[in-house]
């Protein structure tokens, strides 16, 4: 534990050197949502049923960092609902595809470090991997959203009578912008994560289908594509629900 | 919708189920045996009480699958499955689901296991639907996003491979070797080769190589009470491996911050070429401070997610939440904090930079 709070002092005193009371408010957005992650583990582990579980903590995550994360209000209840009807479209994807790709519990890579364990634990494993893979996405779509709301928000602020087909084109312009980013922060994130499996794999000597095929693998890369699909579904919502707000403003 | 949208539209439906009848219809292109799943019953079911009073269920099935190809396509195989309503390690299959098989024949016909499930068809049309909405919604821009993102997977595995041949007792530089590689590509892709590229490649470079600086020190000098050993499937020495791959984990994040600010500052330059480089350098910090917070919970959820199953087995099997924690989130929670330090310090790193720069061109303006 003594590493562990070591570093997370530095990062705190870093966040308020660099972003004084804003950085602290940052701080304080990744501590509490450490915490939201560890309460939903707990939650799952003691019988609340997963799937559940994991919405109700993930609106919380999602209000937490957009909320904490900027300080405009008007972006950031735009950008919430977006992100909550894009979390409930990923539902809409994820929960059939999981069931149909059966990519829950654990793969035979894995079974040298749970062959202590009994697995009978009575736990719905499928819905487990379905929370996995939508708390993965929503930090990702929560930052596009507010980076694609701030920007509208400019756009509209300094030419407030903008046409519905300019204020779609500077949203699939900022979107572009920000979309390549973004794919590099979800890829790097998760690659990089799994570095030691890549090397494990590549050692297997493993060929093309098994790639292809195996529990693993194409859970990770299921992980990436979820995502992926969440950014881009959020921001043409983002864009869609700013032009409706402004044009019904405009209409009055 | 115009005509030429519902054209495209179509082309993109009709590529999708093109997609699906060929992975659905593959199994000539596998060495292993391919098999349908024709029959199915269900046999009996046992109820299972652990000592942590975990109650779950298993349950027979006798299934009887068509092989698609090889040696004994067209044939017959019986097979039993047994599967648990948890599903840790095992799955219930259904009527037309394809499967490969583990065969062996003695007397002609072909007895055998299940030995996989085949999900070719779900990846590859996961795919098709990624390209399909980058497609219908960017137009060929949105491709070009993807092109980025393929071609640093492909030196990412290119640097696994060579990480596996060589075998190097330092294998760490071989991947703080990738990281700079991975930089420079996305960098000069997304920016273009220019001074801007430059100077966010040099924001980055600084920020994460004193951010890693920090954290080797603090795993050094901190205590030793971190499990390098608890890193899912480490073949490499751990601390090492787990290094590579916290540089790797933060690359994104760390230039998605670095592109914001550089950017930014280079416009406001562009549009008031008056700015006085304390209020770039400001500029550039009010950029940071607004994406920080952001930022960093991206990492945290994906570092943080990947744990779920193996922290909840954990938890049931009657581990105490200090052991939980510290076998199976706290790898997650140092890469995250590092990489929130790198975060943290190319917001004044990229500032700094970009503020400095300019302040050159001014005086070259003026003359």
């Amino acid at each position: 534990m003594q590493v562990i709070s070591i570093l997370t002092l530095i990062l705190a005193v870093l966040m308020l050197l660099i972003g004084g009371k804003r950085g602290l408010v940052a701080f304080t957005s990744v501590l509490l949502n450490c915490g939201l992650l560890f309460l939903t583990i707990t939650l799952i582990a003691a019988g609340f049923p997963p799937l559940w579980t994991t919405l109700f903590s993930g609106i919380c995550l999602l209000a937490l960092t957009i909320y904490m994360g900027t300080t405009d209000d008007k972006v950031a209840n735009i950008a919430f609902g977006a992100t909550l009807c894009v979390m409930f479209l990923m539902l809409l994807l994820i929960i059939p595809v999981d069931h149909l790709v059966q990519i829950k519990g654990f793969a035979n890579e894995q079974s040298e470090e749970i062959e202590a364990f009994n697995l009978l634990i009575g736990v719905n494993f499928e819905q487990l991997a379905i929370s996995t893979a939508i708390l993965s996405t929503l930090g990702a779509i929560a930052e596009a959203a507010i980076a694609i709301a701030s920007g509208l928000a400019e756009v509209v602020e300094q030419d407030p009578l903008i046409k519905r087909e300019d204020l779609y084109q500077s949203g699939r312009n900022i979107g572009f912008q920000i979309m390549g980013m973004t794919f590099n922060t979800l890829f790097f994130g998760m690659f990089g994560g799994n570095l030691a499996l890549f090397i494990l794999l590549n050692k297997l000597q493993n060929n093309f289908s098994y790639y292809l095929n195996s529990k693993i693998f194409v859970s990770e890369c299921l992980l990436v594509l979820y995502s992926a699909v969440a950014v881009i579904l959020v921001i043409l919502v983002t864009t869609w629900l700013v032009v409706r707000q402004v044009s019904r403003k405009q209409f009055r | 919708m115009s005509r030429k949208n519902i054209l495209r539209f179509l082309a993109v439906l009709v590529s999708g189920l093109c997609l699906y009848l060929f992975t659905t219809h593959d199994a000539f292109l596998y060495q292993q045996p391919v098999g349908q799943i024709v029959q199915v019953s269900e046999g009996t079911s046992q109820k299972t009480t652990d000592e942590f009073e975990n109650h779950d269920q298993t349950h027979q099935q006798k299934l009887t699958v068509l092989i698609k190809n090889g040696h004994f396509k067209g044939k017959k195989v019986k097979v039993k499955n047994t599967w648990s309503n948890s599903g840790a390690l095992d799955q219930k299959f259904h009527l037309r689901q394809q499967v490969f098989l583990d065969l062996s024949h003695k007397t002609g016909q072909p007895t055998g296991e299940i030995s996989g499930f085949k999900r070719d068809t779900y990846l590859v049309l996961l795919v098709w639907l990624v390209v399909a909405l980058l497609f219908l919604t960017m137009k060929m821009t949105g491709l070009k996003t993807l092109l980025s993102v393929t071609l640093n997977f492909v030196i990412f595995l290119i640097f696994v491979n060579l990480d596996v041949q060589l075998n190097l007792t330092h294998f760490f530089w071989l991947f703080a070797l990738s990281a700079v590689l991975f930089t420079a590509l996305s960098l000069v892709l997304v920016i273009g080769f220019n001074r801007q590229c430059l100077v966010t490649f040099g924001a980055i470079f600084s920020g994460t190589v004193v951010a890693l600086g920090i954290g080797v020190l603090v795993l050094n000098y901190g205590g030793d009470d971190l499990h390098y050993e608890a890193l899912d499937f480490a073949t490499q020495a751990p601390k090492q491996l787990f290094l590579s791959a916290t540089v790797i984990g933060l690359l994104g994040a760390v230039m998605d911050a670095a592109t914001d600010i550089v950017s930014t500052v280079f416009e406001i330059k562009r549009e008031n070429p008056q700015v006085g480089q304390k209020q770039l350098f400001k500029s550039g910090m009010e950029v940071g401070r607004s994406i920080l917070g952001p930022l960093i919970n991206v990492l945290l959820l994906i570092f943080f997610a990947e744990t779920f199953a193996m922290a909840v087995l954990f938890f049931r099997t009657g581990n105490s939440i200090s052991y939980t924690f510290e076998w199976t989130m706290s790898l997650g929670i140092v890469q995250s904090l590092i990489s929130g330090i790198g975060i943290a310090l190319v917001v004044p790193a990229a500032s700094c930079l970009a503020a400095l720069v300019l302040k050159g061109e001014k005086t070259d303006a003026s003359h």
